[in-house]
This record gives C-alpha cells, sequence and structure tokens, in this order.
C-alpha cells in the first residue's frame, strides 16, 4: 500500500510573507521583496529574500566580482578573446600561479601577476563574507557556530593558496584557477609527494568526509522518519523533548546500542563537518614543509602492506652506468 | 510511490544520457600486471583492438634478393650508405623504401629519374640519413627494440611524413601581453590528451635531457643540499609525458608502476626499463639524427617556430604496446640491422 | 537495564518483517529480531574469516593485513581458500550482514511507527558496496577485478584502478559525485552550526526560533530551505553523492575502457565548434 514519505510537499499553504526577525538599530534595511517560487515549495520554503546587503556583503561582492572578473578575462585572453571557444574550452583553461622561477616575489602581471591579485581580492572576499556571517548572526542573537565552521573551510583555502606556498618559498605550489587544472594540480601534488593517500591527515580528512555523508544521510533519514511527529521542529524539540526526538533517538539505540540527542546530534553533525577541511589542512600543510614522500614515511612508520614482487627483481637502469 | 518513480528516473536518466555520450559496452578484455586484488590491470575493449590491430599490420616483406654479383657502390653512383649490398639486394630495398614511404609519388619521391644519382632532391638527402638512423636504433638501441627492430615502415606506415611528430608549440601573445598566459598548458590539446597539462613534454624531455624524476628518496623533507627541490609545477610535465606514453602504446600507468610508489623499481614491471630506455633513443635520435637535418627540410616541412619534425613515442608504437604489435619486420631487412663501418 | 528514562513505553511487540514474537526482545540497548540474528552470524562468520586469513599471512599489524580477491584468471569462479576463495566468502558474509542490518532497521522503523527512510538510505551505501564488489566484476568479467580487505592495501586498489584512466578526476560522474560529497559536508556544517546558533546563542541571550533560522539564512544569501527542507536536502545530497560514485565506477571498465580526459572528445568535437 503506498505511503507518502514526505519527500516533496504535495499541499503549499501560502500565507503573508516574511520579513526577517527585526534587527537591531545600526543594521541597514533589507533589500529587495521578497517572493515565493511554487516548485522550490515543493522541498523547502518557498520564499526567496528578502537578502541583507550590508557594507561587509557589499564589500566581499565587490571583491569577490573583481577576482572572478580578473579570472575570467584572463581566460578569455588566452583563446584569443573567442567567445566560442571560451565556452568550448571553459573547463580547460586556467589562471596560472607564476613559475617556480619567481619563488615568492611579485612577477609580470601575464606571468603569474594577475594570479596574485585575483587570489588576493579572492582572500579579502571570504575573509569579509566571514566577518558577515558572523555580524549577522550577533545581529540576530544567534550563535556563532556557522561562521566558525567555515572558518575552518577558510583554513584549507588559506593552507592551500597562501600558507603553504609561502613556507615552500614559491608561488608557483599554489592551486591555479580553473575546473580541470585545479584538478591536474590534486593529481601533481600527490604524485609529488609519494601518494597523499599515506598522508594520515589525509586519511583522517576522508574519514569525515564520508562520514559527513554517512551522518548527514542519517540524519536526514531520521527527521524525515519521525517528520509525522513534528521531528523537524528540532529547536523545540531540544527544549521540550517530544516523541518525535524520543523515537528518533530510540531506534539508534536499538540499532546501534548508543543515540544521540536533539540536540547533541548538531553537534556530532558540526564536528564531522568542521574536523574535514581542519584535520585535512593540516595534512596539506605538512606536506612538502615537513615530509617528502608520504609513502617512505609510512614505511617508516611501518603501516605499508607488502606484496610479492615480480622475479626476477627490476632493477634502476641510471644505476647500472648504463650508457645514455 | 509516484515519487519514487520521479527519484528513480531523475538518477537513472543522466546515467542514460552519460552511456549514449561515447561510452563503450561490455564484454571487455583485462590483463592482470601485478599481485591480485592490487588493481594493476589493462583493460581493452576487444572491438576497438581487433580494428586497432587490423590497422597496424606488417607488410609481407618482398622477396629475397641474392647476395651475388657486384656490389650496389661498384655499379651505382653516389651510393653512401647501403653500398655494400648486391645490386639486386640494394634495389629490392629500394623497392621497400618506395613501398614504405612513398607508395603513390613512387621513385620520383626521392630521386630524380633522369639521373638517380643526383641529389638535389631534399628527400633523398633525408632519406640517406634516416636509414642511418633505423640502423642506429636496431644497432644500438637493442634495450629499447631488442631484436624485433624497426625499418622505414614502423614509422611511416606508407606516408611520406610519419602520421605521429612533433614541432614545438608556437608562442602565444594576447592582449599586448597584459592578460592571458598560458604558461604551456590550461587548453585542450591532443597532445596532452585532452587534459589540461602541459601540452608540450616532448622538448623538456625528448630533446632536452631535463630530469623527469620528481620523487625524493627520503621520507622527511631534506634542508639545503638534500632537499628534494621538484615543484607541483614540473610534476605535471613528468605526468603529461607519463600520460602521452600511455596513450601511445595503448597502456594504462600500472603497465610500468605500482601506482602507490611510482619511484619504486623493486614495485614497478621489467617494461618501466625498456620504456627508461625508450625516452633515451627518443632523444638521441631527436639531437643526433633529426635536428640537424633542420636546413635540409624546405620551410613547409617545419614547425612553427621553423623547427624540424621530431619523433616521440607515438611516432613508431601508434597506439600499440609494440609498433605493429610486435611483428618482427627487421630480420628480413639484414642491411637495416648495423651501421656500416666506417 | 540500559533503558533511557521515557524508552519503557516504546518497547511494544510487533512490526517484525519475519519471525513473529520469536526473536522479538532486546538484549541490553540492543533490538534482536530475526535479522539481528542473522546479522551476529554473518558478521561473526566473516570476521572469523577475516581473523583466519590474517592469521594465515605474513602480519598481525592493523594496518597492513591484506585479504586479496582472487586472480582475474579465475575469472567467475570459486577459488581456492587461499588464492582468493576467502575473500570471496567474506564478501558474501558481509553482503549478509549488511542486509541483515538495514532489514532490522526495518523492523525496528515499523516498531517505532517511523517512516522508512533509514534503512532506504542505507541501502544505498549497500548498493555502493555490491556495486564495486560484484556487479562491477561480473560485467568485467572476475572477482578479481574487486578492492581488497585490508586498511591501507584497499587504498593501493584505489589509486592503481583510479591510474588505470590515467586522469580519474576528468571521469564526469566522478566530478558530480565529489562535488555532492563536498556539498554535503557543507550543508551539514551549515545545518549543525545554525540548530547550535538558535539553540546556545551566548551569554544573556534566550533560546531562539526558527523565525531566526530562517531569517539568518535569508539576510545571508536571500533564501532559506526551512527546517523540512534542510532534511530532505542533505539526505539527497548524501544519497545522490553515493549513487553518482556508483555511477563512475561501474562506467570505468565494463562502459569505458580509455583514458577519461578522452572521454571530453564528443564535447571538443561538436561540429559547432570543433577547431
Amino acid at each position: 500500500m503506498a505511503q507518502y514519505q514526505n519527500l516533496f510537499t504535495s499541499v503549499q499553504p501560502v500565507g503573508p510573507l516574511h520579513h526577517g526577525v527585526d534587527l537591531p538599530r545600526g543594521d541597514d534595511k533589507r533589500l529587495g521583496t521578497p517572493f515565493l517560487f511554487h516548485l522550490l515549495g515543493r522541498i523547502g520554503n518557498a520564499q526567496i529574500g528578502p537578502v541583507y546587503l550590508g557594507t561587509l556583503g557589499l564589500a566581499s561582492l565587490i571583491c569577490g566580482i573583481a577576482a572572478f572578473n580578473i579570472i575570467g578575462l584572463n581566460m578569455l585572453a588566452s583563446v584569443d578573446w573567442n567567445p566560442i571557444q571560451m565556452v568550448r574550452q571553459l573547463f580547460w583553461l586556467a589562471l596560472e600561479p607564476p613559475a617556480p622561477a619567481y619563488g615568492l616575489t611579485i612577477p609580470p602581471l601575464n606571468q603569474g601577476g594577475w594570479w596574485l591579485i585575483a587570489g588576493f581580492m579572492l582572500t579579502v572576499s571570504i575573509l569579509l563574507w566571514w566577518a558577515r556571517t558572523y555580524r549577522r548572526a550577533r545581529q540576530l542573537g544567534l550563535g556563532t557556530h556557522v561562521a566558525w565552521a567555515y572558518a575552518a573551510a577558510i583554513w584549507l583555502f588559506l593552507v592551500c593558496g597562501f600558507f603553504r606556498p609561502v613556507m615552500m618559498g614559491s608561488w608557483s605550489e599554489a592551486v591555479p584557477f580553473g575546473i580541470f587544472p585545479h584538478l591536474d594540480w590534486t593529481s601533481a601534488i600527490s604524485l609529488r609527494y609519494g601518494n597523499l593517500f599515506y598522508n594520515p591527515f589525509h586519511a583522517l580528512s576522508i574519514v569525515f568526509l564520508y562520514g559527513s555523508v554517512l551522518l548527514f544521510a542519517m540524519h536526514g533519514g531520521t527527521i524525515l522518519a519521525v517528520s509525522r511527529y513534528g521531528g523537524e521542529r528540532e529547536i523545540e524539540q531540544i527544549v521540550d523533548r517530544g516523541t518525535a526526538s524520543e523515537r528518533a533517538a530510540l531506534f539508534w539505540r536499538w540499532t546501534m546500542g548508543f543515540n544521540a540527542t536533539m540536540e547533541s546530534i548538531h553537534r556530532w553533525a558540526w564536528w564531522f563537518a568542521v574536523l574535514c577541511p581542519l584535520v585535512g589542512g593540516i595534512g596539506i600543510l605538512l606536506t612538502g614543509t615537513v615530509v617528502d614522500n608520504w609513502y617512505l614515511w609510512s614505511v617508516k612508520h611501518h603501516v605499508v602492506p607488502a606484496y610479492p614482487l615480480g622475479s626476477p627483481l627490476v632493477v634502476d637502469p641510471a644505476l647500472l652506468g648504463a650508457k645514455p | 510511490m509516484k515519487s519514487l518513480l520521479k527519484i528513480a528516473l531523475g538518477l537513472a536518466a543522466p546515467v542514460v544520457l552519460g552511456l549514449l555520450t561515447g561510452c563503450e559496452r561490455p564484454p571487455i578484455e583485462t590483463v592482470q600486471t601485478g599481485f591480485r586484488g592490487t588493481g594493476m590491470e589493462q583493460i581493452y575493449n576487444p572491438r576497438t583492438l581487433a580494428k586497432q590491430a587490423s590497422l597496424n599490420k606488417a607488410p609481407a616483406p618482398a622477396d629475397e634478393a641474392s647476395p651475388d654479383g657486384p656490389k650496389a657502390s661498384e655499379v651505382y653512383k653516389n651510393v653512401q650508405v647501403l653500398g655494400d649490398l648486391s645490386v639486386s639486394q640494394f634495389n629490392r630495398h629500394m623497392a621497400s623504401i618506395t613501398q614504405w614511404v612513398a607508395p603513390d609519388a613512387g621513385c620520383a619521391y626521392c630521386h630524380n629519374v633522369q639521373n638517380f644519382a643526383e641529389d638535389n632532391k631534399y628527400t633523398k638527402v633525408v632519406a640517406r640519413r634516416m636509414i642511418q638512423m633505423t640502423q642506429r636504433v636496431n644497432q644500438d638501441w637493442k634495450t629499447h627494440v631488442a631484436e624485433t627492430g624497426v625499418t622505414c615502415y614502423t614509422c611511416h606506415r606508407g606516408n611520406n611524413i610519419p602520421a605521429n611528430v612533433w614541432f614545438a608549440p608556437k608562442d602565444r601573445k594576447y592582449a599586448g601581453g597584459v592578460l592571458g598566459d598560458l604558461a604551456g598548458q590550461n587548453i585542450a590539446t591532443k597532445e596532452a590528451g585532452l587534459s589540461s597539462l602541459p601540452f608540450d613534454p616532448f622538448t623538456p624531455y625528448l630533446k632536452d635531457a631535463a630530469p623527469i624524476r620528481v620523487n625524493g628518496t627520503e621520507a622527511m623533507a631534506g634542508i639545503g643540499k638534500s632537499a628534494n627541490r621538484a615543484s607541483v609545477k614540473q610534476t605535471e610535465f613528468t605526468y603529461s609525458l607519463m600520460a602521452h606514453m600511455s596513450e601511445s602504446l595503448g597502456v594504462n600507468c600500472t603497465y610500468c608502476h605500482n601506482t602507490r610508489n611510482f619511484q619504486s623499481w623493486e614495485q614497478s614491471r621489467p617494461q618501466r626499463v625498456t620504456a627508461w630506455y625508450g625516452i633515451r633513443m627518443a632523444r638521441d635520435l631527436n639531437n643526433d639524427y633529426m635536428t640537424p637535418l633542420t636546413k635540409t627540410f624546405p620551410p613547409e616541412r617545419l614547425g612553427p617556430k621553423g623547427d624540424v619534425a621530431k619523433v616521440n613515442c607515438t611516432t613508431c608504437h601508434q597506439g600499440a604496446y609494440k609498433p605493429l604489435y610486435g611483428a618482427a619486420m627487421a630480420k628480413d631487412y639484414p642491411e637495416l640491422q648495423a651501421l656500416a663501418k666506417p | 537495564m540500559a533503558m533511557l528514562s521515557f524508552e519503557r513505553k516504546y518497547r511494544v511487540r510487533g512490526g517484525t518483517l519475519f519471525g513473529g514474537d520469536l526473536f522479538d526482545f532486546w538484549v541490553g540497548p540492543f533490538y534482536v529480531g530475526f535479522f539481528g540474528i542473522t546479522t551476529i552470524f554473518f558478521a561473526l562468520s566473516g570476521t572469523m574469516m577475516i581473523l583466519w586469513g590474517a592469521a594465515m599471512g605474513p602480519t598481525w599489524n592493523l594496518w597492513q593485513i591484506n585479504i586479496a580477491p582472487p586472480d582475474i584468471a579465475y575469472g567467475l569462479r570459486f577459488a581456492p581458500m587461499m588464492e582468493g576463495g576467502l575473500w570471496q566468502l567474506i564478501t558474501v558474509c558481509a553482503i549478509g550482514a549488511f542486509v541483515s542490518w538495514a532489514l532490522r532497521e526495518v523492523e525496528i522503523c515499523r516498531k517505532l511507527g517511523m517512516g522508512l527512510h533509514v534503512p532506504v538510505a542505507f541501502g544505498m551505501a549497500i548498493l555502493a558496496y555490491v556495486s564495486l564488489q560484484v556487479v562491477r566484476p561480473v560485467l568485467m568479467g572476475a572477482w578479481g577485478h574487486a578492492f581488497p580487505y585490508g586498511i591501507y592495501s584497499h587504498l593501493d586498489w584505489v589509486s592503481n584502478t583510479a591510474y588505470q584512466y590515467l586522469h580519474f578526476h576528468y571521469n564526469p560522474w566522478h566530478m558530480i559525485a565529489v562535488t555532492l560529497f563536498f556539498a554535503t559536508v557543507l550543508a551539514l556544517s551549515m545545518h549543525g552550526g545554525l540548530v547550535l546558533s538558535a539553540t546556545n546563542p551566548g551569554k544573556g541571550q534566550v533560546v531562539k526560533s526558527p523565525e531566526h533560522e530562517d531569517t539568518f539564512f535569508r539576510d545571508l544569501i536571500g533564501y532559506s530551505v526551512g527546517t523540512l527542507g534542510i532534511h530532505r536536502l542533505g539526505l539527497f545530497l548524501a544519497l545522490a553523492g553515493v549513487w553518482f560514485g556508483i555511477v563512475c565506477i561501474v562506467v570505468s571498465g565494463p562502459f569505458w575502457t580509455g583514458a577519461w580526459p578522452e572521454w571530453w572528445g564528443w564535447w571538443l568535437n561538436m561540429p559547432i565548434w570543433r577547431t
């Protein structure tokens, strides 16, 4: 017998639009007239807007759009300003960091100078946005947990694009702006440093990545499963535990012997999600600065499995004093 | 139920679409190249392989010629190589070379047919040097070509110019030099196998002798003299060369390496040693045979920067793990197996 | 008795799929059920076999233990125990244990009057495992294509399998899957952060309401998906990520044998703009 699974909202009640909780004095007015988007309402809220622009938001957008344009124009230039080729080769195009020969010096504009400028503008934009997430929370009387989670992501971003290149003495170690090129960078850093799978921080970061996917499937599924009891009203359930939280907790207790509460599951969630980039950033920062070859490091620490080798044993021809 | 159906459709549709966009189908063939469970395997589409095999066949050798009679250098004028062959052996060789390199143009591709001895066509000068190049490969590069060896056909395959040669890529100038530098990569090129990796890994590694290895031998990062100074950028160049080698041979990285530790020779396969010699051979041919011929070629045969056509792995291999899938043509042409004694 | 303060009233009979009242009881906090019995059977057998395999192997080092599948030469046949047969039996036990666990979750949901979203979601994870260890090897004609059981050895398999396609990052399904995985982590951090920020607003503040949650995200990005929507979104992102992961690996080999960058040729060579 077919059962409603609460995956899509079938009947959308339409009431007055919400213009947001009042902001304290000193804040600007919100921007835009909110409107409803019915299709969106089948999944979540139908209301779009209003948005708070604010000084920090405006500054962040300006820097961010500047970075975006610098990257885009350089990409367009690299295909001779041909817009068709820009679309065709978009995934291949990039704005490259300076070549290794430049070290940490400022190179000519088209030899990595633009990359430095774009990177700087993007970083300022991201940091201004961070300040925005912090301030919006404070102004609404909320905790700053979202901002601190965002900080973990910024940590990884800065490690890859700034801290590690500086510690290595070379901007060229940083990530290029580009779809496929940044994937080439990912492969190259693993190839150069002896296989990043053998970096224990990388492995731990993946544990938290897959763990986050697992947790959100578990938590999302659990709440939907008890939505018939109002489970999605999490704040109310936290301060006044109802049958939704009770059943949700018992499901997991009976399944695996222990459970979270309606509040603590969100702490599990926050920590797993935050530890992914946090630990990952540590792993990248150690790569090349402290450890040059993660496979050999793992051999030293006795974790590398052994396989039978081919016979006869293959020998490096360069060692044979071979002719050419 | 309806929503379940919608979800199922939503998931299935992109898969179906994806499968329709230039994908293949089972059954496929696989060859294990390492210990079980390590994932070291070669994967082949048998339908593609059959088509490739039919395109990479060696032609039948010419009937044997008698070694009796006067030497070619005694009968013909201006015979600088292959002079020790008998006249019939020499003519046999000429007939074969015509079939391998210029089946349409015939003898006139290299010779003035009124005076075969003349050297005024550049093709004759080039061909003479290429005969020496072939002899060099077969005599001095057995570390790469073993007893299988090569003939002119291995590269030319009936074409005046081999289908796969390389030139140095042209320089590009953008926006008065203010914006947009490719830095040698970041466009879609055949040379980079449609990746955005560097599109000229040939100049540094198959012409110059830039170091290919980027891994160090120590776990910890060294300081000062013992530091491994290879960069991530340099690694991309090595990666591009390796991708070229893989595509040229129709194999993948695990044909030579256990990718958990690329640098270890102990954990690699013997094929890697052969490849090591192949790289050195390509350098030798490009520097000692092709580059000195630059002035001999007319401008339309040169690259955008005026350099001569050069060889890389695809030139001979053309998608096969051994050129012509290992057909031993050279054994039927002993004159190509050794450089003449000076 | 390891029961939570409110638990007793929920411990009722019923909801079982199979076996009726026979196994409808708890051991400590764990619900048993018929599928609890089958779980224990498969899990214990599989674990015993792993331990035996380790004992037959060269090491007890947790990181180095490796139980490998058979050589490809054995095709889809059963291999000798020490040549991969053990791996095959362990795989059977794993599938048995995972499916039992999912069906046990169904029984628990039914008993608690909950929707079946969690066991269905877990089914996607089981599908991923079965795709890697059964579906893809069968499509490729040999059990030897599956991954080995070992902490670092399974990573060696990932590395080599990926490099079979020269540059696995160019696999478009892998790109989508990775994007969805990262989006899931992002959404999880935002959801966890948002709920905690409303219920832990800091010194001197009162606990906030869903209106505050919505206002925060509307102020920030112009849209708030809402308390129900975020759970649908999170479940979707997670399951879609796993689904495209399944697609990306099942396609690699059976439906694509070349280098993944070469796949993009169809886009680059479209007649409207080919160079």
